[in-house]
């Protein structure tokens, strides 16, 4: 099930250009999606508050994270066992995302699973 | 006896959500059907990705302007943040509602006239036709499938077109 998803998401993002003038509105806020790679490691309690991905996208999408760009950013995994769940990027490397404490473990999510990272902070 | 038989039925939908949305997750859904989907297009006015995705039953099935979300991830990562941009940048106002099904299988069938412009300046002004159909789990009813389509051929091709190129940035 997970690779069909993969397998939808990269078919997703390989479609060709229509030829359609396209709509073209401004985007609300800046995003990236991207998907899990491998996680974090578990502190001495079990809890993961860690991953490394990549981003994941259409031709432009960044091969890799700015360092540091993505502190303060709300994290919302796509899929997988967390689906729907919302965190705050506490730091980030080229491929790795640290969330804050604030909105529990990221425990539950899985390599491949899928996520989206948007500047704009969480509603507290 | 009937209290605690209804205690129980109460404690097992509550469950029920809690099993279904995991922790962290913002567990929402609405009693109303048309509350379902009022709350889902609020959630997209609202930058609220989350929110969004907690109003959408995980066997959604989205057509969309032509194009097809088989799955409610692959809607989430190629589709959602469009329609977020979409809804920030426009105006949708409901011109004409019916509502039906029973049970746990609900309808709700909308025309909306969006206003608004694209980024260059281009006027958008078009009737959007919206089929939902929505599932109860427990006590909330879940968006588990909807159908966006417009009179407005141009637009009509427009959006198809966008759909075809993954999420938006």
């Amino acid at each position: 099930m997970r690779f069909a998803t993969a397998c939808i998401f990269a078919l997703g993002t390989a479609l060709a250009h229509a030829g359609h003038d396209d709509v073209k509105v401004d985007p609300a806020l800046r995003r990236l999606p991207g998907m899990i790679a491998a996680l974090g490691e578990p502190d001495a309690e079990g809890r993961i508050y860690s991953f490394y991905g990549k981003p994941i996208g259409p031709a432009g999408t960044p091969a890799a994270y700015v360092p540091g760009e993505l502190r303060g950013w709300r994290l919302t995994l796509l899929a997988g066992k967390r689906f729907a769940s919302v965190f705050e990027v506490k730091s980030n490397s080229e491929s790795e995302i640290i969330v804050t404490g604030l909105d529990g473990p990221l425990n539950g999510i899985a390599e491949r699973d899928v996520f989206i990272v948007e500047e704009i902070a969480i509603a507290r | 006896m009937q209290d605690d038989a209804m205690k129980l039925a109460a404690v097992l939908a509550l469950s029920l959500s809690t099993i279904a949305w995991a922790p962290g997750a913002a567990a929402q859904g609405a009693r109303i059907p048309a509350d379902a989907v009022d709350a889902f297009h609020a959630a997209l006015r609202n930058k609220d990705t989350a929110g969004a995705l907690s109003l959408l039953d995980r066997g959604l099935v989205v057509y969309e302007f032509g194009a097809v979300d088989p799955t409610v991830e692959a809607y989430a990562f190629r589709h959602l943040p469009f329609d977020m941009d979409l809804a920030v940048a426009t105006r949708w106002q409901l011109e004409s509602r019916r509502v039906g099904g029973e049970g746990n299988e609900r309808w709700v069938l909308s025309t909306y006239r969006v206003t608004g412009k694209q980024s260059d300046g281009t006027p958008i002004d078009q009737t959007t036709l919206e089929t939902v159909i929505l599932r109860r789990t427990g006590e909330l009813f879940r968006i588990v499938h909807f159908h966006r389509s417009t009179s407005d051929a141009a637009f009509q091709a427009r959006a198809q077109g966008q759909r075809s190129q993954g999420p938006a940035r």
